[in-house]
């Protein structure tokens, strides 16, 4: 279900970012700065020590973060990521997973592939 | 089924019993029997199915032979009623039909198989149908899962909507504006390239240059106009100008910037009047801009006041992902 999610939206390029040190613009105009931990499919960030500056600039220095997804409004992305790379190898993650599932693991009614 | 109805009559109700007699008069082989073995007549009123049976005798008698001993009770004359009227486990022939599909679900039907396939645009199968029969339904299968959707597939999949547009920039390199809200009205401008998108109109950007107002605080934020994209440039405009007086530094070119506003209120009669001409020296333009801009005038005074509030700043990032929430418009630049 959450993996059909984030299959088709640009969820999957945020999850790809996962091990990354991230800077998170929030709606309430303030941002975070940290190492990514998990997104999930509803773009919920979970970042890990976090410098968090809060709309008057003032800065907070955290142990973890936990934000909504809807109260993101620019997740800033590393020079070193390539946008399209990234995308593809956490499709190509989802995938595997996915056909695992069909090859014995998962439960027969939803297996996909009669091969 | 007509049989089995027929079976499920009520022996102890005699309305009943009397009821399914008359609808089906039948089983004559038993009748002569009964008489020819009895020759009594209350015999022959006792029998269900005789011409002159006598339900109220029925009832009293202390033995009745049954034609058909197990057959189905209703509790009462409506419960029967409804049942020959179609109701529950009745064999109705729409019912029939549904037990048949039902019964069918499931198992693959060859012609149905064909009959849809035939059906699809780009046909794989036109002529050898025999042939492909045998191992239709994996092909099937295959072919309903092998186009697997993702985003990256999705993207150019919206011809002819709004998000379609927004493709074809991706794919012809456009770079696009993107207008960014705040929970309340306009925020600012990001301008780049479109790499990829989905349907909530979430981006990933490259090359972006943002141009935001900063955010007001307190009392300013109830004070504040809303703000307009050509107010926001207008503004950004100010300040570049008055920063391409004197260039120092970035930052205190800001600085210097606000303290050219400030100037500018100082004059308290005059100062529309000098920014007017200042904008006019920018991008000589209407009347209307001047209206705007003076319309700005006190807010600017203000705004140095409380710290400078509501300043317009730019940056540039690299590689933005920006949630499709806060989108309110994209405006593909022709360049």
């Amino acid at each position: 279900m959450s993996r059909t999610i984030a299959e088709n939206s640009m969820v999957v390029l945020l999850q790809g970012l996962q091990g990354q040190v991230t800077t998170v613009d929030l709606k309430n105009e303030s941002t975070a700065r940290g190492r990514v931990v998990n997104v999930d499919a509803f773009m919920n960030i979970r970042l890990d020590n976090v410098l968090y500056r809060d709309r008057r600039g003032q800065l907070t220095q955290l142990q973890d973060l936990f934000i909504t997804g809807r109260n993101v409004r620019y997740v800033h992305i590393p020079d070193n990521v390539d946008i399209m790379k990234t995308i593809q190898s956490q499709l190509a993650r989802i995938h595997r997973v996915r056909n695992f599932a069909s090859h014995g693991g998962g439960r027969k009614e939803f297996a996909t592939k009669t091969k | 089924m007509e049989e089995r109805e027929r079976k499920s009559l009520n022996p102890d109700n005699k309305d009943t019993t009397a009821a399914g007699c008359s609808s089906a008069p039948s089983v004559p082989e038993r009748e002569p029997e009964a008489r020819s073995k009895t020759g009594v007549v209350d015999a022959d009123k006792t029998d269900v199915c005789s011409d002159n049976f006598d339900p109220l005798l029925a009832l009293y008698s202390p033995a009745v032979t049954l034609p058909f001993p197990n057959v189905k009770c209703f509790n009462n004359v409506s419960a029967y009623e409804s049942f020959l009227k179609g109701g529950r486990g009745r064999a109705k022939p729409e019912n029939v039909e549904k037990k048949r599909l039902k019964a069918m679900k499931g198992v693959a039907d060859p012609e149905r198989i064909e009959r849809l396939k035939k059906l699809m645009v780009n046909n794989p199968v036109s002529g050898t149908e025999e042939g492909e029969s045998s191992g239709t339904p994996q092909r099937r299968e295959r072919g309903r899962h092998k186009p697997q959707k993702n985003v990256l597939t999705r993207m150019p999949l919206c011809k002819g909507s709004p998000l379609g547009e927004l493709y074809r920039c991706v794919e012809e390199r456009i770079r696009v504006k993107v207008h960014i809200r705040t929970f309340k009205g306009l925020r600012g401008v990001c301008t780049g390239f479109v790499v990829a998108f989905d349907k909530f109109w979430n981006m990933a950007m490259v090359d972006v240059d943002e141009t935001y107002r900063e955010p007001l605080l307190g009392e300013a934020f109830y004070h504040e106009k809303a703000l307009t994209i050509s107010r926001l440039f207008e503004k950004l405009n100010l300040q570049e100008s008055s920063e391409g007086d004197e260039p120092p530094k970035k930052h205190e070119a800001q600085e210097t910037a606000s303290k050219h506003q400030a100037a500018h209120c100082t004059g308290k009669g005059g100062h529309s009047r000098t920014e007017s001409k200042l904008s006019d020296t920018v991008r000589p333009k209407q009347d209307k801009h001047k209206v705007s801009l003076k319309a700005q005038g006190p807010e600017v005074c203000q705004k140095k006041d409380s710290q400078m509030y509501g300043k317009v700043h730019t940056r540039h990032i690299n590689q933005l992902f920006i949630r499709g929430e806060n989108v309110i418009l994209v405006n593909p630049q022709p360049l």
